[in-house]
């Protein structure tokens, strides 16, 4: 009888891997990486947003308009205005709970949602930054159209995209992590074809 | 085409889906004594206008909004954008 037969089922050990292995690369001119860690939760507002005054409470800041992020009191959590009733909350949390920790926050004052595992999460920086992504995104990301702080939901090479813009030539893009790959080829393309 | 949503500006045509005319938002009342009649005229009768058309579009790869945009079917000008939630309460309706 072999030794590993008589192991328990209890000693194997499961650990999560980020959908793109933790991919992380340099350019010339950009650096691209996967934002590992990153939890995602989803507050939908009731609507005529009676939860307005409960989530300024909450987190310590009044809701952005939409299209606009705003950082928490606390700079923990990042508010994401996607529409008139969504807003993402985005904040570094290692544990599969995130949602609960946004409910109990608010207080049940809106509906919340667990969407970590949905997103995989890109970080691109770089000078050249907007011309890779002008191949793919059909907005415009002119620093005076697509400020520091905004936000928008679109699509880029087909697949649909969360665009944040955190600094002048930095922006997180989030989208499905079902399709991680593919957006990933995406983005490679564009950087090697815009060289 | 763009189009000009009310709350997110700018828009590629691209990210939108076409639902059809606008009039869709007056669905009759299923109680109504008419109604078959009504949901008939509803279902299969619409204009079709040479010039501008106010129609449905659902903002699919976006904030998922649904917009009332008005077109002209001639040049595809876009004369108008407005929120159909916003158009509904016009008309009476709670939503």
């Amino acid at each position: 009888m072999s030794k590993s037969v008589s192991e328990p089922a209890s000693e194997y050990r499961l650990h999560p891997m980020p959908f793109l292995g933790g991919y992380d690369q340099v350019f010339s001119g950009l650096s691209l990486r996967e934002a590992v860690g990153l939890a995602i939760v989803s507050i939908a507002l009731p609507r005529g947003n009676p939860a307005g005054p409960a989530l300024e409470k909450a987190f310590g800041t009044a809701l952005p308009e939409v299209g606009k992020s705003a950082n928490a009191a606390n700079d923990k959590y990042r508010l994401l205005r996607l529409g008139s009733e969504q807003v993402f909350v985005l904040f570094e949390h290692a544990t599969a709970d995130a949602e609960s920790e946004i409910a109990a926050l608010i207080g049940g004052a809106a509906y919340t949602t667990d969407q970590t595992d949905s997103w995989v999460a890109l970080s691109v920086q770089g000078a050249r930054v907007r011309a890779v992504l002008a191949r793919i995104c059909p907005l415009d990301l002119h620093g005076g159209v697509f400020a520091i702080g905004n936000v928008a939901r679109t699509s880029m090479e087909h697949l649909g995209t969360i665009i944040l813009r955190t600094d002048e030539d930095q922006f997180l893009l989030l989208s499905a992590s079902s399709s991680a790959q593919s957006f990933l080829h995406a983005l490679e393309t564009s950087i090697r074809y815009t060289a | 085409m763009i189009i000009n949503h009310p709350l997110l500006g700018p828009r590629d045509a691209a990210e939108f889906v076409y639902l059809g005319d606008a009039s869709l938002i007056d669905r009759p009342d299923w109680q109504d004594p008419l109604a078959a009649e009504k949901f008939h005229d509803y279902l299969y009768l619409r204009d079709n206008p040479v010039g501008n058309h106010r129609e449905l579009w659902y903002h699919e790869q976006g904030d998922r909004s649904w917009l009332v945009v008005t077109r002209n079917t001639l040049t595809h000008e876009i004369i108008k954008v407005e929120l159909a939630t916003d158009v509904a309460r016009k008309r009476g309706r709670s939503r």
